[in-house]
């Protein structure tokens, strides 16, 4: 019972001239991990950006064409992109915990959008997001240690709390595991099984065999273009088109 | 093998050997470089010393200025420059640091930026007795605020200041890294809420420093204020910014011009106050600089 979130319609993106996007249509549903596979340069994590407007803090990006959430045009003029950031919420490659306490990582979220009126609200929304994001017990004793102390692995699970304080319908990864090892990547990829009941995921991925474990859905890009998009089984053992199977084959990548 | 005999061979030897020697010779030189800078500073501060020393007592301390070098004092001219120092730090700290916050992450770039940003640089090179023209063209003689107070004095100072200021707080915005702005961002924050909750802590280290550069340059600067009429004879320290008053490096200008060999003295003491002045603001600046450094 999977309904569409994200609809994107003939969607160009451009970097001033150079045009990264080219006329890309793809439906994202909720409740699903959907995963954008591609090599390098082919503007999985341009369009990945384009989603949530973080492409406006480029300067010269463009995006022609229309993206909806929920049927509302997100690059229209009656959308705010400070309020639309807070509905798409984004995991980023490097863990970027701000150089705060752990609880002021989570907090500052909620705080500015006014989402917790009393501090013992406050800890109430820190205590969830940890819990949902898989950190709660390793860092129930330290919240006020710096987010920038804990491993990798736990400042990425940092992040991905920070990203769910806010309550947003859809989470936007950008290879939140290629900073990661092998064992803090299961643990992201545990966390992003269990958040998919919840939320409509997208994650950018270099790694097939990540879309392959992770992911119900794969979109293939290449050189700007959706090449293939469809359910990830399908994709991995009978791609429909001859360069999703040469990249999935490691023809080249 | 062939490897094992290119390391053991003589021609080897000898070029390391020349490496060595090539590193032991820079070390001389860098040292001698330090050695020769410091050796300079001690005589200075030996000589001022010696000369001051005698001088500084709890009269020369809170004295003003007087034509008898033994009455004379240091305190109109002290507190001259705190009061001009305040008015430069109140106008050119905030001013400065908006402009760089602007420049940096809010102005689009365009042509109209870049002129903007190519004069700022280079009205940080601007000879600082054109600022003092300028301080007496537009403040006192346009504006008509009174001449010799440490409101115009400020005022033509921060002028020269803001410009260090915005290149330092700049540099040190550049300095934070863009994931962080991604951070706030993404949870929703606007784009003042990331620079200032964010972007500004951050650099306020980097800020602070360029900052007290700044003013500390402006503490020792004599040619603008010669300008704007600060060299008269004051014989009552200022009352406020509007007074007549006359700042410590003035000061020092005035008495090592006279003939009285009393007032040698005398200048050495001030010399001796005006270099307490910086060490102060210094240390102020490495404890603010401590005090607001962010560990990663």
């Amino acid at each position: 019972m999977t309904e569409t979130k994200l609809t994107a319609r003939n969607v160009d993106v451009y970097y001033g001239p150079k045009k990264a996007i080219d006329n890309v249509s793809i439906d994202i549903d909720n409740g699903i991990v959907t995963a954008f596979i591609g090599p390098s340069g082919c503007g999985k994590s341009t369009f990945l950006r384009s989603l949530n407007r973080m492409n406006d803090t480029i300067a010269g990006a463009r995006v022609t064409g229309e993206i909806l959430l929920d049927g509302e045009d997100i690059y229209a003029p009656s959308m705010d992109p400070v309020a639309l950031r807070a509905r798409v919420g984004m995991v980023f490659q490097k863990p970027n915990p701000f150089p705060k306490t752990i609880y002021e990582n989570i907090a500052y979220g909620p705080r500015i959008h006014g989402l917790a009126s009393s501090k013992a609200e406050m800890d109430a929304v820190i205590e969830s997001s940890l819990t949902k994001a898989g950190l709660w017990d390793e860092v129930k004793d330290r919240l006020s240690d710096a987010g920038t102390a804990l491993s990798g692995g736990q400042q990425q699970r940092l992040c991905i709390a920070r990203a769910i304080a806010v309550s947003p319908e859809v989470i936007l990864m950008d290879e939140p595991c290629s900073a990661l090892d092998p064992i803090a990547t299961a643990k992201i990829e545990e966390l992003i099984d269990e958040l998919k009941e919840n939320y409509a995921i997208v994650i950018v991925t270099h790694s097939m065999q990540q879309a392959a474990r992770v992911s119900q859905r794969t979109a293939f890009f290449h050189l700007g273009n959706l090449v293939e998009y469809g359910e990830t089984s399908e994709i991995f053992t009978n791609p429909r088109e001859e360069k999703t199977k040469d990249y999935i084959t490691g023809r080249y990548g | 093998m062939s490897n094992n005999s290119t390391f053991s061979s003589p021609a080897f030897a000898k070029r390391l050997a020349r490496r060595h020697a090539a590193e032991r010779r820079f070390k001389l030189i860098g040292l001698g470089a330090i050695v020769l800078s410091l050796a300079f500073l001690a005589l200075l501060l030996f000589i001022m010393m010696h000369n001051g020393l005698g001088g500084l007592n709890w009269n020369f301390l809170s004295g003003s200025d007087s034509t008898d070098p033994h009455t004379a004092g240091i305190w109109s001219a002290a507190k001259g420059s705190i009061l001009t120092m305040l008015v430069t730090l109140l106008l050119s700290f905030p001013m400065g640091v908006l402009a760089a916050i602007y420049l940096e992450e809010f102005a689009p770039r365009s042509r109209w930026i870049e002129l903007v940003e190519v004069s700022i640089n280079n009205l940080a090179a601007v000879p600082s007795i054109i600022f003092g023209l300028l301080g007496l063209a537009v403040f006192i003689n346009t504006l008509n605020l009174p001449r010799s107070s440490p409101l115009v004095g400020g005022l033509t100072l921060a002028l020269m200041t803001m410009p260090v200021i915005v290149i330092s707080g700049r540099n040190a915005i550049k300095a934070v890294p863009p994931s962080i702005r991604d951070a706030a961002l993404a949870v929703g924050a606007s784009k003042v809420q990331a620079v200032f909750h964010h972007v500004l802590p951050l650099a306020l280290p980097g800020i602070l420093t360029g900052t007290i550069i700044g003013m500390a340059r402006a503490l020792g600067e004599t040619a603008p204020l010669l300008m704007i009429g600060m060299r008269a004879f004051i014989v009552t320290p200022p009352g406020g910014v509007t007074d007549p008053s006359s700042v410590l490096p003035m000061q020092i200008f005035l008495w090592s011009d006279e003939i009285d060999k009393a007032f040698v003295q005398n200048t050495s003491a001030a010399i001796i106050v005006l270099l307490v002045f910086l060490l102060v603001m210094n240390g102020l600046a490495i404890y603010l600089r401590n005090k607001f450094e962010v560990r990663w």
